[in-house]
């Protein structure tokens, strides 16, 4: 089986954030960076199945030069190969323009499988897996759980989280797109042997086919005001006490 | 499972100034003398090569340019030369100028830097000149044949917080090689092992360590020029306190803030959180902070004990560079340049032994003879008691070091005896001789002045929960019974990272020792100021601790 897992460099989770100057996006000149959640969980879903059922697990990377550290993690812990699509308009781009750049360099791989991470940790948007799949014309499922490939290879029987504790079997036909939900598999270290191998395999750098930012940009990023109100309430308990029932019901709303 | 294993020709421990300066080196004369290439490996317990590591910083340059002389075409982050030099003694509301910088003070032709991206881009180079650079690998054991290292086992990752396996345990490998070069960093816990296998310090004397805590800053561009450097003595610190602060200004408005106090104080409620809290309100400091803001912290431990300090720094089959050894002049308040300059001199002797097929301690003594002969001594000899002399408090220090650049650092007892810093804490009775007074707190305002908790969340440090605690204190009962009254449990304020904490006992009454492992910043000064030597700093798993981007 011939997977791709599509892996995103994204600021570490505890990095005190700021906005830059700009106003579109932080202040990342000397954040540290480390691979995307969700997608390091993707990958290690490819890298059991390729385990399981044989064949190649390539790594694809949408970003600037410095998403390379990503990469050879990936390679570290067990990915063949690797195709970068490198441009410093993706460091910031939103879900329609990473899917195109990477389906532009995806397509002619013919996949039989594609996982991503269910959604990023900075944009958040759970959507760079959904378009990929519409771009490259296959079907695909999110949220995934579990991941069974049939007898025959032909097919996929995937289990989807639902709400509250519910979830969804459900088939689809390779090749497919999955996103995969952080979790679903406990993440391999990687090893020095890795790394050394990591070091002789194939990084395939492709330019980005149509610069220019599509479908939605950022307008403004700024910290949210914090705004704490305190009102008292005078007069005897039993009233106060009523007054503030009806206030957290009609104005605060959580009752 | 089964123990991988790695066989090399040299393995560097640790990816500082020092270890990836021998690496380099290494990959170089391989280029330079032909043949069988030496295989090179250096390991790095931090996620990224510099993200362990602290410093003010102002590089000297002397080292870096014999080791790489077109480090400037290869984009070495040098961008800013020192402009000017200024050094203040402090009250606590004036800042008075020294009329004069004094000469290991001037700067002229060395850079203000952020020795994390220099010595990313360092690993870099090093990387790209063919040698393996192992991130996220702690080096927990050296390996031995006999008294002879063979190498380094590093450190079992999968771990739980019981000491059980997880399911995505991963046994640690060990790492063999010829000759073992050990860049640890200071209080390296392979270096400290290595000393007391073999007592390589018997004779010298014990080394000395203050604490460095820094802050950087963005600040108003044009508030402080670019190139700018700033030290100060003096407030907070008493006379009898080692110690001061410095201010080193970076492009674009940002400052590197910090502070550096002995860890050799008598008092035993001395806390340097709060001592570079205080430096911060000060005038001088607080005014060209104001309006600014905080954007990234770190403390680390610096050796301090100078050329009598440093052990014997060979073994069979293996070597100790850098701060590991105590590298460091701390008249000058320099170490990179000397790190650099002991990673290659290392480089040079490892490099010949392992040709020569003899990795006998006594071929490796060559590495003695290059530090003796070389720019190490002629830089260190000189000021050999010039720490030692602040013992006796800040004038006799400052005495004794202006005298020494007349007489090349001669005392009547030559070395200069000194004690171990942790000696040097009195007991709460034996200090204030009655009730201790208020010590001198600070407000903590978020803005200029913040807490430990807050402090290192700006250090991004972040470790694997559900992993063992890699402080080992060996007996606990100490604290609840004998340190609480004998010092008033200085873990608590000596470590900057609020690792330590005294809490109500979960059953009955009195306290118990809780340690918040999660929150090390690996600074050190813990294994090295607990006044019973109880500590012992081990590794955490591998990529674990603070990261000092930028820093």
């Amino acid at each position: 089986m011939k997977i791709a897992v599509c892996i995103k460099q994204v600021v570490t989770r505890d990095w005190p954030l700021r906005a830059a100057e700009s106003a579109k996006w932080v202040r990342d000149d000397d954040a540290s960076f480390e691979m995307n959640e969700p997608d390091a969980y993707a990958l290690e879903e490819a890298l059991r199945l390729k385990e399981r059922h044989g064949g190649e697990v390539v790594v694809c990377s949408a970003g600037p030069s410095r998403v390379s550290q990503v990469i050879r993690e990936a390679l570290a812990r067990g990915a063949d190969r690797a195709v970068h699509v490198a441009s410093d308009a993706l460091s910031t781009a939103g879900a329609d323009t990473v899917a195109s750049a990477l389906a532009g360099a995806m397509r002619d791989e013919s996949f039989d499988l594609v996982l991503t991470g269910l959604q990023s940790d900075d944009q958040g948007f759970g959507q760079t897996g959904v378009v990929l799949a519409e771009r490259l014309g296959l079907p695909h499922a999110t949220i995934i759980m579990e991941v069974d490939v049939a007898a025959d290879g032909g097919s996929l029987r995937v289990k989807r989280e639902l709400e509250s504790g519910w979830f969804q079997w459900l088939s689809l036909p390779l090749p497919a797109l999955l996103t995969i939900q952080s979790g679903i598999n406990q993440l391999r270290y990687a090893t020095l042997r890795g790394i050394m191998a990591a070091k002789r395999k194939e990084i395939r750098t492709v330019p980005m086919e149509n610069a220019e930012a599509r479908g939605q940009r950022i307008l403004e990023l700024y910290v949210p005001e914090k705004a704490s109100a305190t009102r008292f309430i005078d007069g005897p308990a039993p009233e106060a006490a009523r007054e503030l029932v009806r206030l957290l019901r009609e104005e605060a709303r959580v009752l | 499972m089964e123990r991988e294993t790695l066989d090399v020709d040299v393995l560097v421990v640790g990816g500082g100034p020092a270890g990836l300066a021998a690496a380099y080196r290494l990959a170089r004369l391989n280029e330079e003398r032909g043949g069988e290439p030496l295989m090179v490996a250096v390991l790095e317990k931090a996620r990224a090569a510099g993200a362990h590591l602290l410093s003010g910083a102002v590089l000297d340059p002397s080292a870096l340019s014999e080791l790489m002389p077109d480090w400037k075409d290869r984009g070495a982050p040098l961008d800013v030369p020192v402009r000017d030099d200024r050094i203040y003694f402090l009250t606590a509301r004036r800042a008075l100028p020294f009329p004069v910088t004094p000469p290991p003070l001037r700067n002229h032709g060395h850079h203000v830097v952020s020795l994390n991206r220099v010595v990313k881009w360092l690993g870099e180079q090093v990387e790209a000149a063919g040698v393996d650079v192992f991130t996220g690998f702690s080096g927990t054991e050296l390996l031995y044949e006999g008294d002879r290292v063979v190498g380094v086992r590093t450190g079992d990752r999968g771990i739980d917080r019981h000491g059980e396996r997880k399911s995505a345990f991963e046994p640690g490998v060990d790492i063999r090689a010829r000759v073992t070069v050990l860049a640890d960093g200071v209080r390296g816990n392979l270096t400290k092992t290595l000393i007391g296998r073999f007592d390589l310090d018997a004779g010298r004397s014990p080394q000395s360590y203050a604490i460095g805590i820094k802050e950087l800053w963005d600040v108003d561009p044009g508030r402080l020029a670019a190139g700018s450097v700033i030290h100060t003595m003096g407030h907070p610190l008493r006379f009898e306190e080692f110690g001061g602060g410095f201010i080193y200004a970076l492009p674009a408005g940002r400052l590197a803030v910090g502070f550096v106090a002995g860890l050799d104080y008598r008092d035993p409620l001395f806390d340097p959180h709060v001592a570079f809290q205080r430096f911060k309100r000060h005038p001088l400091v607080a005014n060209l902070l104001a309006g600014g803001q905080m954007v990234r912290y770190g403390a680390k431990a610096l050796p301090e004990g100078g050329w009598h300090a440093i052990p014997r720094c060979h073994v069979d089959g293996a070597l100790i560079v850098g701060d590991a050894a105590g590298f460091l002049n701390s008249m000058r308040l320099k170490g990179i340049h000397l790190a650099m300059r002991s990673g290659m001199h290392a480089a040079d002797v490892a490099f010949g032994a392992v040709r020569a097929n003899d990795v006998s301690a006594r071929r490796l003594s060559e590495y003695a003879r290059l530090v003796e002969e070389g720019p190490i001594r002629r830089e260190l000899y000189p000021v050999r008691n010039v720490h030692q002399s602040f013992a006796g408090g800040l004038l006799p220090g400052l005495l004794f070091s202006g005298m020494s650049l007349l007489t090349g650092g001669w005392w009547f007892r030559d070395p200069m005896p000194s004690h171990a810093g942790h000696e040097r804490t009195r007991r709460i009775e034996q200090y204030y001789r009655g009730a201790p007074p208020e010590p001198p707190g600070v407000p903590i305002d978020r803005a200029l002045t913040f807490d430990r908790l807050t402090n290192v969340h700006y250090s991004g440090t972040r470790h694997d929960e559900d992993q063992p605690s890699h402080l080992l204190v060996a007996d606990t009962d100490i604290c609840r019974t004998r340190c609480i009254e004998e010092y008033r449990n200085p873990c608590t304020r000596f470590c900057p990272a609020n690792v330590y904490e005294i809490v109500d006992a979960d059953a009955g009454e009195g306290k118990r020792l809780q340690i918040n492992a999660s929150n090390c910043v690996h600074c050190k000064t813990c294994d090295i100021m607990d006044p019973y030597q109880i500590i012992d700093w081990v590794p955490p798993e591998g990529g674990g601790g603070p990261s000092y981007e930028g820093m």
